[in-house]
């Protein structure tokens, strides 16, 4: 921990009667930062947040924001965060500018900054075409993007995305991460929570990966990949793999784990040069015949898998 | 602050769901009661203005002074409260008295005389007639036989006694029977507040909706958006129960009384008891909506039925037995209020239900700001 941390999570206890929702949950966050929270469905990410907000009460530890302690009634602290909730969170009666003015409103008191910045969210969100609307007439990318600028429209100092593209379509899902990358570039200091470990690897400068309310690893995308054993993982399509064969290739040098399911050979293996080489040569020469072949660098969800013992997606 | 009670007054009425029960419900249901028994027939209500009682008149002797002038008093009141039948023979009288189809029969004759077949309300209606009409006859004999000069006078004054004590009610005002239903119905659309107070409150509740937890995070001060809320909660309610008075009282023609500002002040308190309910309800307990929703029903319907709104002499009933409970039935105070306002003309009983009105208000809106107050949740 340094005491330039703009937000300090140390040892956060939360339980719901048995249920112990975060473990002592302790995190770190700079400012300037994209800061991930990456963790499977229950794993403790929104409790974290809320915890954070202020809005749930917790059992132990401390949170400090912008080197305050974070309450109910810390005014100053709020003023100056952004927060898009997981779930849409506008009003139906209203349009999409009349939304956005409102959450505006509750922020900035002067009119013309006011619409200054009303007028600077739509565009930002590519809003514009559809400001008149309801929010009932939006598709779901477009009521998504409606939440963000409602959480973002004051240019906060810091945002808290609580997994704003859950239902998103690709196309939406990818103008939505360009723009929180944008407002990261404007200065807003980013908590992203999400499960789709593909989005937080593109746009994170740091991640956590929680489980159980526990954080598990924290670090940049390489050096969480640097943190696993796993440095290559190769997919090959065969047929015919009895246990001695499969025995036989897990003695290779450098694979420390094997599947075999559904015809497709899954061998994962440390960094080391020529592991494919040495796998397919070891097919040729015992016959066997194979189809397609992958090797793929570790992924996010190589580390989430060694560290947690399960699939991200579980 | 301006701009986020402008948004939150378009916001709310434009809930059409919420609008409707707060203000088109009781348009309804006053139109309901105006077409049940306000307009087509009192009688349904129980509470009838007056049936007439179905008599035989009998003339045994008409040449006596006393027989026709009993005669006389009889078609008087036949236009008031009895619906004398075209039975002139005594043997199908007493028939018709067994069969039940009449409630008594009248004897002309020199003492009139009256036989009923049993001791019911009306018996005692026909009863009282008679022995009133002897009484007042015992009189003029009396003052015929001792000052006989005066006896025009004597008449005259009986005269004017029936115009006072039957026309005019204490505070000069006709006092319609079915109007009690109109004042429950108002008191009633006044509580009702509570469903548009509830509503609002979960917009400001981060364990509830998203919207409450959005609104939670920003850095307006709880109490400041429950004071908007609230205003613009009050602002709306108001006109909605100013637009129900003037429809009770234009469109129905329903007489809620000639005092406009205190027909303002009681809608005004009115509103304001609705609403804090709603607000205490919804920023109190920390309940599911339907909980909260369950209990609105319960705080609208039942101090409504104890004021009157299903059966209109409950609110006397409960006078009667345990008063307090209409000191502290909002319900009952309210209905109370336009009482005194519309028929009573009684200026401090009005006032006191005023009061009471607005400590209510205070005490709901106190427990409504130490619930909300650097509010925590154990759960979202």
């Amino acid at each position: 921990m340094s005491s330039s941390d703009m937000i300090r999570i140390e040892n956060l206890v939360k339980r719901y009667q048995d249920l112990v929702a975060l473990d002592h949950l302790t995190l770190s966050i700079q400012e300037g930062e994209i800061f991930g929270l990456l963790g499977p469905n229950g794993s403790g990410k929104t409790t974290a947040i809320n915890c954070l907000l202020a809005l749930l009460k917790y059992d132990k530890g401390s949170i400090t924001v912008f080197g305050r302690n974070m309450q109910p009634d810390s005014y100053d602290i709020k003023k100056q965060i952004g927060v898009v909730m997981q779930n849409v969170a506008v009003f139906e009666q209203m349009s999409v500018q009349e939304n956005i003015d409102y959450f505006c409103g509750l922020y900035i008191r002067d009119k013309a900054k006011r619409q200054s910045l009303v007028e600077e969210a739509i565009a930002f969100t590519g809003l514009t075409d559809y400001r008149k609307m309801r929010p009932k007439k939006l598709s779901g990318g477009l009521l998504r993007r409606l939440n963000i600028a409602c959480g973002i429209v004051h240019k906060p100092r810091l945002i808290i995305m609580d997994e704003p593209t859950v239902a998103v379509d690709p196309q939406s899902r990818n103008k939505i991460l360009e723009g929180i990358v944008e407002l990261n570039r404007q200065g807003s200091t980013i908590i992203y929570t999400s499960h789709y470990m593909e989005e937080v690897e593109q746009i994170c400068s740091r991640i956590a990966i929680i489980d159980h309310g526990r954080v598990l690893a924290t670090g940049t995308t390489e050096e969480l990949k640097q943190m696993i054993k796993t440095g290559e993982t190769i997919t090959i399509e065969a047929i015919q793999l009895d246990n001695t064969l499969l025995a036989a290739i897990r003695d290779l040098p450098h694979v420390f784990d094997l599947a075999y399911e559904d015809r497709i050979l899954k061998i994962r293996l440390s960094t080391a040069r020529h592991n494919l080489v040495r796998i397919l040569n070891f097919l040729k020469e015992r016959d066997i015949s194979f189809g397609r072949v992958f090797s793929e660098l570790p992924t996010l969800n190589d580390v989430f898998l060694e560290i947690t013992g399960k699939e991200l997606r579980d | 602050m301006l701009h986020l009670f402008k948004y939150r007054f378009l916001q709310i009425i434009r809930d059409y769901s919420a609008m409707f029960w707060a203000l088109a419900f009781p348009i309804i249901l006053g139109t309901l009661f105006y077409l049940s028994f306000g307009h087509v027939g009192l009688e349904a209500t129980g509470d009838s203005a007056w049936d007439m009682i179905k008599v035989a008149v009998i003339r045994e002797d008409t040449s006596s002074e006393n027989a026709r002038a009993f005669e006389s008093y009889l078609g008087m009141m036949e236009e008031e409260m009895l619906d004398i039948q075209d039975i002139s023979k005594e043997t199908e009288a007493l028939d018709a008295l067994n069969e039940e189809e009449l409630a008594g029969i009248y004897y002309i004759k020199e003492e009139p005389s009256l036989t009923v077949a049993k001791n019911g309300l009306n018996e005692r209606i026909l009863t009282s007639l008679l022995e009133s009409y002897n009484q007042n006859a015992a009189m003029f004999r009396k003052i015929a036989m001792t000052h006989p000069e005066n006896l025009p006078n004597a008449v005259a004054a009986l005269e004017d006694y029936r115009q006072t004590t039957e026309a005019v009610s204490l505070a000069g005002k006709d006092l319609n029977p079915d109007v009690q239903y109109f004042f429950a119905l108002v008191a009633y659309a006044c509580l009702s507040g509570i469903f548009l107070g509830v509503k609002s409150s979960l917009d400001g509740q981060a364990n509830l909706t998203a919207l409450g937890a959005r609104r939670s995070i920003t850095p307006t001060h709880k109490l400041t958006l429950v004071l908007i809320d609230m205003s613009v909660l009050f602002v709306i309610h108001f006109f909605n129960i100013l637009i129900l008075c003037l429809y009770i009282t234009k469109v129905l023609g329903i007489s809620l009384g000639d005092d406009i500002g205190a027909l303002l002040l009681v809608d005004f308190m009115g509103s304001m008891i609705g609403i804090c309910m709603g607000i205490a309800v919804g920023c109190l307990t920390r309940m599911s909506l339907g909980m909260k929703m369950s209990i609105s029903v319960l705080f609208t319907l039942f101090p409504g039925f104890l004021a009157g709104l299903m059966f209109g002499n409950m609110k006397n009933i409960i006078e009667l037995r345990c008063p307090i409970i209409n000191r502290i039935n909002p319900a009952a105070v309210l209905s109370d209020a336009f009482y005194c306002m519309g028929i009573y003309n009684d200026t401090e009983r009005f006032t006191r239900c005023l009061l009471i009105l607005a400590l209510m208000c205070v005490c709901l809106l106190t427990v409504a700001f130490l619930g909300i107050r650097r509010e925590r949740y154990d759960s979202i």
